[in-house]
């Protein structure tokens, strides 16, 4: 039931599309404030020691440092996302744990004067063995890199429903595979950035982010300032993708500089610096083990994966669960058993990519497809089997409300032709299937709901404030064509006030895809608050009835008279004589179970509604050289209902490429603890010539809760790219992936395998 | 990361540059299009006293001929000897390198003198000061050991020019001014052999001018690499046809391209020149992808080389 809408739906240019085409949006690293110092970070070079000693003061006698400091200038207190992964100084005091850790940092007048400044700070380290593999890190007299994380293990969830052993026992067909994959870099075109101001006992802060409350937050506790003190504010981001949800070494630095300084900071990364340093992606090995019935039903799942996990917790049970999650949320498991380890290793620190675990998701989907197959089902038909439908329940006790799963199987199945393709043996050109579910937000206590507020001015403009987050998927934008539709004025009549602690009210932020769902609705709720108040006053002046007033291009019109009508601008200023101007607020909350707990009660409501998609790739191999081509790809998503399609099909392209064409040339080289490509040039991020045609399919399945039906825009791609990538390879193959990236030298391994060839 | 000090000159004449190289002593990094310097001077690993840039000494971007040479000065852009009309006519093998040198928007800044004259390349060495003092220095930067190579007692890092393997495969002979005078020699000639000093080039030499004998040659080029664009060569070959055999470069891999020579292009002969190339590629960890891989494809590569450039003989 799609109802009629003049501006959800339709394809609009986004609000900040013009400033970033022209160059003229401002990022952190375009900031000047007066007076404003730079500062330059000193960085570990030992993967794993304890520090003796740090002498800053030989920096200040340089001319023109304003302020040196260590970890031994603040409190010395760890943070955490949760109370119990509270590990991280920001500033270590005790050991340093990574090449690349922070240590300490001076502010000068130029770039030139601190790296001089730098070059004289004194650090005294008592080098330790290190251990750089999570096998290893797990094992009995492994070097301990937290004195509280026995055998390095950071958080370990084990999930179990049902009886998998007797399941297993029971199966037509069983078999077990190990899938790894090398993590990936962020690569955001904006290398992380801080600007610090601290004056009159406030610290204003900017910094790429995707939770300005959290930050604000964590910097309070970390600095013992008054939260309100502490103001993070607006300014654009060019790119996260999970890497910037949390507080960062970064932003205390500049913080305590500022603070010392009595000017505001400017810290920069280098792009080397943004991948050593900043979040890394996590490597994993993840055992999967299937049993299927005869007819293709899966009636267990076992699985162990490794997460590779760095030096620090970061998100740490979330990101131990996620790949899980977002899985379990698309398929139908009665019997399922999840243990997931995320191990410290003395790496940079890792986090979630979207919803990251392409090893776990690729390796899933790709061993489905070969059981099928000698089960005589092909992949079309096994994801239409055990996929999950609208009403159902994950094993995990999630109820699926709107679900288009089966919807964009058979689009982008249609649209490929997909059946025939896969039957057919052409060598060395395969297609594949990949389907995935999104949660649309997770439990984050009291975080996991948005607020807003809107006012309306006296020439009937708007001005919405929400903490809504945009990391440049388009969401500044979306809450405008709410407001728009649900106001009745153009979207250019609108003004946004998000991301500012001081003023925006809390949000999930660009974190736990909650946006479009969340987010959006508080606006669209705000909103139609505001427009009761216009409605009344309207009908009221034009003679009719409530039910019979339409808000359309600026004007308040009785929907059975037209003729009958008034500027919502005239409603506006006689509120305000009535003194009560136009001004509402609108919350909203999703129906998440907030007694489930990643560790300890896994199991429960876990977000309001998820979004669900099917992508399809096509591939050429090379069977000399073994580069993959990939000619074509089409991806489908449900996204209940697209506010803006144009904005939904960008998310769609990027991730193919991010997620899709990545699945063959992007992966982190390490040796040991040293990144080999922290550079673009090493680090193989697809170029626009690297990628397919591409196809990109919305399906709408109309979601009960969400505004105007809408779900979170795209991210499916992002998380079930890969596997359509893997599963084509296993198509003209005849053999599953056991590494990613699926670079041409692993392929040609995958082929000389299916030769009986060594070498 | 912002460059290191140093002086700027952009003299109009090799007299004037040579006079600048020899009054700062040879404390001086000459500069053409930038892409190889720049990143080296970021990175730390040049540190020069004054960077000459040469690009506005007369004559050096001309690209002339004559019945026996086409004579093309080095300054000249990878891109606008792309374009020239009579390369892809003439010297088929070296428009196709050409026209895989990076991507297009650095074909138009790099130069050729550049791409032929660019420092070897190694994931362990093209880093920052910061990534390298925490590794520790290794031969090339003044140490004492591989990193790439444990145990390692030679430089590994490989030579990655697009276009000298095709320029040896057409026998281009390179022109040089220098402070004791001008040589002109065989392109082969200029490798040393070792990574850590990959040139024998004299102190403050110049090199000037590319000759290629004016002789229509078919040939091919065939390149490894993970991306379209960008990227260099993790291994590459290049082949020109002459009389009923043909000559045969093969680089990215160690300090100098190699190069072969066969009379016959028939199946047994590819197939054993594909074989021998395969077993003279030496390859180490110092790249992406197994070093195991871009050793084999030297065999793939050879063959596919020289049946493209058999294919345009017909």
């Amino acid at each position: 039931m799609g109802y009629q809408t003049d501006i959800i739906g339709k394809r609009v240019v986004r609000t900040d599309s013009l400033a970033k085409v022209t160059g003229t949006a401002l990022y952190t690293a375009d900031m000047k404030l007066p007076n404003m110092l730079v500062a330059k970070i000193l960085r570990s070079p030992h993967h794993h020691a304890r520090i003796v000693k740090i002498d800053t003061s030989p920096a200040l006698k340089v001319p023109g440092v304003k302020a040196a400091i260590s970890g031994f200038d603040g409190y010395g207190i760890k943070w955490g996302v949760f109370r119990y992964t509270q590990d991280h100084a920001m500033l270590p005091t005790d050991k340093v744990r990574y090449i690349g850790e922070d240590v300490a940092a001076v502010a000068a007048v130029d770039e030139e004067t601190a790296n001089e400044a730098l070059s004289r700070i004194i650090v005294e380290y008592d080098p330790l063995p290190a251990v750089f593999d999570p096998i290893e890190s797990m094992k009995d007299g492994a070097p301990q890199i937290h004195n509280e994380y026995k055998n390095n293990i950071n958080i370990h969830i084990h999930i179990d429903v049902g009886n998998v052993d007797k399941a297993m026992a029971e199966a037509f067909l069983v078999r077990e595979d190990t899938f790894k994959a090398a993590g990936e870099a962020y690569a955001m075109m904006e290398p992380y950035a801080v600007v610090a101001s601290y004056a009159n006992g406030y610290l204003d802060l900017w910094m790429p982010n995707a939770g300005p409350h959290v930050r604000a937050k964590a910097l309070s506790n970390l600095l013992k300032i008054p939260l309100n003190r502490v103001r993070v504010r607006h300014i654009n981001s060019g790119g996260a993708f999970g890497g910037r949800s949390e507080v960062a070494p970064g932003d205390l630095v500049a913080s305590l500089l500022s603070i010392k300084a009595g000017r505001p900071v400017k810290l920069v990364l280098s792009r080397e610096e943004n991948a050593t340093s900043s979040r890394q992606v996590h490597d994993i090995v993840a055992v999967v083990k299937t049993g299927m019935k005869k007819d293709g039903t899966v009636i267990a799942k076992d699985y162990k994966v490794i997460y590779d996990g760095g030096a620090y917790s970061s998100t740490g049970p979330i990101a131990t669960s996620i790949p899980f999650y977002v899985y379990e949320e698309c398929y139908r498991f009665p019997n399922v058993r999840y243990n997931g380890y995320r191990v410290f290793t003395n790496k940079g620190i890792r986090g979630m990519y979207g919803c990251h675990g392409r090893a776990f998701l690729a390796g899933n989907e790709a061993q489905m497809d070969i059981m099928a197959k000698e089960l005589g089902i092909d992949p079309v038909e096994i994801r239409l089997k055990n996929g999950l439908t609208a009403g159902e329940t994950t094993a995990t006790k999630s109820k699926i409300t709107s679900c288009g799963l089966a919807e964009t199987i058979r689009a982008a199945s249609e649209k490929t032709k997909f059946k025939e393709r896969w039957a057919q043996k052409e060598d060395n050109k395969g297609i594949g299937m990949g389907c995935i579910a999104i949660m649309c937000g997770f439990p984050m206590g009291f975080r996991s709901g948005s607020s807003c507020y809107v006012k309306i001015n006296d020439d009937g403009q708007v001005t919405l404030v929400t903490g809504l987050v945009d990391n440049g998927q388009g969401n500044e934008s979306m809450v405008v064509q709410v407001a728009s539709e649900v106001l009745g004025v153009p979207m250019e009549d609108i003004n946004l006030v998000n991301a500012d602690t001081e003023v925006t009210n809390l949000d999930p932020g660009a974190y736990s895809q909650a946006a479009a769902f969340v987010g959006a609705n508080a606006v669209k709720a705000a909103c139609e608050n505001a427009r009761k108040r216009i409605v009344s006053i309207a009908a009221e002046k034009l003679g009719t009835e409530e039910n019979d007033i339409g808000l359309k291009n600026r004007m308040a019109y009785s929907i059975s008279m037209p003729d009958k009508k008034m500027p919502i601008s005239w409603v506006v200023r006689e509120a305000f004589f009535r003194g009560e101007p136009i001004v509402a607020t609108g919350s909203y909350f999703p129906n998440i179970d907030f007694e489930r707990e990643w560790v300890s009660r896994p199991w429960g409501q876990m977000a309001g509604t998820f979004s669900f998609g099917t992508s399809v790739a096509e591939v050429d191999i090379d069977p000399e050289t073994g580069k993959i081509t990939m000619p074509r790809f089409t991806a489908a998503h449900d996204c209940g209902r697209p506010i803006n399609p144009m904005a939904v099909e960008g998310q769609m392209d990027g991730s193919i490429q991010q997620a899709g064409v990545a699945t063959i040339t992007e992966g982190n080289v390490w040796d040991n603890g040293f990144l080999l490509n922290p550079d673009l040039l090493e680090y193989k991020v697809p170029l626009a010539c690297d990628m397919p045609e591409i196809e990109t399919l919305i399906v709408e399945s109309h979601d009960p809760d969400g505004p105007f039906g809408a779900k979170e825009g795209g991210l499916t791609v992002r998380m079930n790219a890969y596997s359509a990538v893997a599963c084509a390879v296993t198509n003209a193959t005849g053999k599953l992936f056991s590494e990613l990236p699926l670079t041409p030298d692993k392929v040609l391994v995958l082929l000389d395998d299916n030769k009986g060839v060594k070498g | 990361m912002i460059l290191p000090k140093f002086a700027y000159a952009k003299p109009k004449s090799i007299d004037e540059t040579i006079e600048l190289y020899t009054r700062y002593e040879g404390r001086a990094c000459y500069l053409a299009g930038g892409t190889d310097i720049i990143p080296l001077a970021k990175q730390r690993l040049v540190a020069p006293d004054i960077v000459i840039d040469l690009k506005n000494i007369e004559g050096l971007k001309a690209i002339e001929k004559n019945d026996d040479f086409l004579i093309i000065g080095a300054n000249t852009t990878i891109f606008d000897l792309k374009k020239y009309p009579l390369t892809k006519e003439y010297f088929r093998g070296f428009y196709e390198s050409l026209d895989e040198t990076s991507c297009e928007t650095l074909q138009m800044r790099g130069t050729i003198g550049g791409n032929i004259l660019q420092n070897t390349r190694c994931l362990f060495y093209n880093k920052s000061i910061e990534w390298r003092t925490a590794r520790g220095f290794c031969f090339k930067m003044g140490g004492a050991v591989c990193n790439a190579v444990p145990k390692g007692n030679i430089c590994f890092s490989n030579y990655c020019s697009d276009n000298a393997v095709s320029l040896i495969t057409l026998s281009a002979e390179l022109g040089f001014v220098s402070p004791k005078g001008e040589r002109r020699i065989n392109i082969e000639e200029i490798f040393s052999g070792n990574s850590i000093k990959p040139f024998n080039l004299e102190p403050g030499e110049i090199l000037t001018r590319i000759y290629i004998p004016m002789k229509k040659n078919s040939g091919a080029y065939e390149k490894i690499r993970v991306r379209g664009s960008i990227d260099y060569p993790l291994i590459n070959v290049a082949v020109a046809l002459k009389d009923s055999g043909g000559d045969v470069s093969i680089g990215g891999v160690g300090p100098a391209p190699l190069s072969y020579h066969i009379d016959s292009v028939d199946e047994n002969s590819v197939e054993a020149l594909a074989q021998k190339a395969y077993s003279d590629v030496k390859t180490v960890a110092n790249t992406v992808l197994t070093p195991s891989y871009r050793k084999r494809m030297a065999k793939v590569l050879v063959k596919r080389a020289i049946k493209r450039a058999l294919q345009e003989v017909k």
